[in-house]
């Protein structure tokens, strides 16, 4: 059986994933623990970012059934912010779902 | 004209909400209503009613949870609800100010933030605000409501360009007077001055209104995106 970490990190792969079909063969994003979403090095432009996020935030919401917030005052201020990349996403989502 | 469209529409439960409810259902799509209160007085089985505060953006929140679950995408949505409280500046209650921009302003926002992301799966999506002459005509007493009306139209110009690449359009339809229980709270004789002054000097029908919403909705309005009309010859 699958546990937390697990159903996150396949929640964010999925929202990546949904992402790259709506993306052109020669623009795939590699999808992995390391793949950087935020900043400097980041494969995602501003509006990909946000499909990402509010994709994730639907998956991750209704599969927890609770609600979740990735853009709250506290994601953004936080250093580095959660989506550096996307093993340090999964750490914040499992601290807001442990919340 | 709406077989299988889910339709949205907020302050369902009386005025001009009502009558587009009314005016969806008779073309054959589903339609959500969100009121404060429980809607009985809409008993048809494509109808569904949730309780939600719009201004609240945890009642948004929860209420589109709902609709997720239920309806899984979302077409057309309207955001008809508002407050009117109408006041000289100097002795408007703070409270009722802010009233009126939780539910005037925030609502829509909300509303419109949570519409889209249900509308961006599908990649099709009409949202319509339903503003005010006001806007244009400022009339005294409605300092507060008046802009909140502007700012709707600015919020949909805003996110007409935010959301074009889903195909989701923003407009803004700014209504003048119609017999509503809004309409009510107002003196008589102030609207009956304002609309006197239109070009098209008198109230609006509900025909008016569903015309527009029409051509808002329509499959052939995806070129027309940030724009808001007005009723009866005001600009």
């Amino acid at each position: 059986m699958n546990n937390k970490a697990d159903i996150v990190m396949e929640a964010i792969y999925k929202a990546l994933n949904t992402l790259n079909e709506e993306r052109s063969t020669d623009d795939q994003i590699v999808v992995g623990p390391e793949t950087c979403l935020f900043g400097e090095g980041s494969v995602l432009d501003s509006l990909s970012l946000v499909s990402v996020i509010v994709d994730l935030e639907t998956l991750v919401s209704d599969q927890f059934d609770k609600s979740i917030s990735l853009t709250d005052d506290k994601a953004m201020s936080r250093d580095p912010v959660p989506f550096v990349n996307v093993t340090a996403l999964k750490t914040y989502l499992l601290e807001l779902l442990a919340e | 004209m709406y077989d299988g469209k889910i339709v949205l529409i907020t302050g369902a439960r009386r005025g001009v909400g009502h009558l587009m409810v009314e005016h969806f259902l008779k073309n054959h799509a589903q339609v959500i209503g969100f009121s404060r209160s429980e809607d009985l007085g809409e008993s048809h089985p494509a109808y569904f009613s949730f309780v939600v505060d719009v201004g609240s953006a945890e009642s948004v929140s929860a209420g589109f949870s709902r609709v997720r679950k239920k309806f899984s995408r979302l077409d057309i949505v309207i955001n008809n609800a508002a407050i009117l409280t109408s006041q000289y500046a100097m002795i408007m209650p703070a409270s009722s100010a802010w009233s009126m921009l939780e539910t005037n302003l925030l609502g829509t926002f909300l509303v419109s933030r949570e519409a889209a992301k249900l509308m961006r799966s599908s990649k099709w999506g009409r949202i319509i605000n339903i503003g005010s002459m006001a806007v244009s005509l400022e009339p005294v007493g409605d300092s507060i409501y008046a802009a909140t009306k502007a700012a709707i139209s600015t919020l949909a110009n805003v996110m007409a360009k935010e959301f074009a690449s889903m195909n989701i359009t923003c407009n803004t339809l700014g209504i003048t007077a119609i017999e509503t229980d809004m309409l009510s709270q107002l003196p008589r004789e102030k609207v009956n001055a304002v609309i006197a002054g239109l070009p098209i000097a008198r109230y609006a029908t509900a025909d008016d209104i569903l015309n527009v919403i029409d051509f808002f909705s329509s499959e052939r309005s995806s070129y027309i995106t940030a724009q808001t009309v007005f009723l009866g010859g005001v600009n």
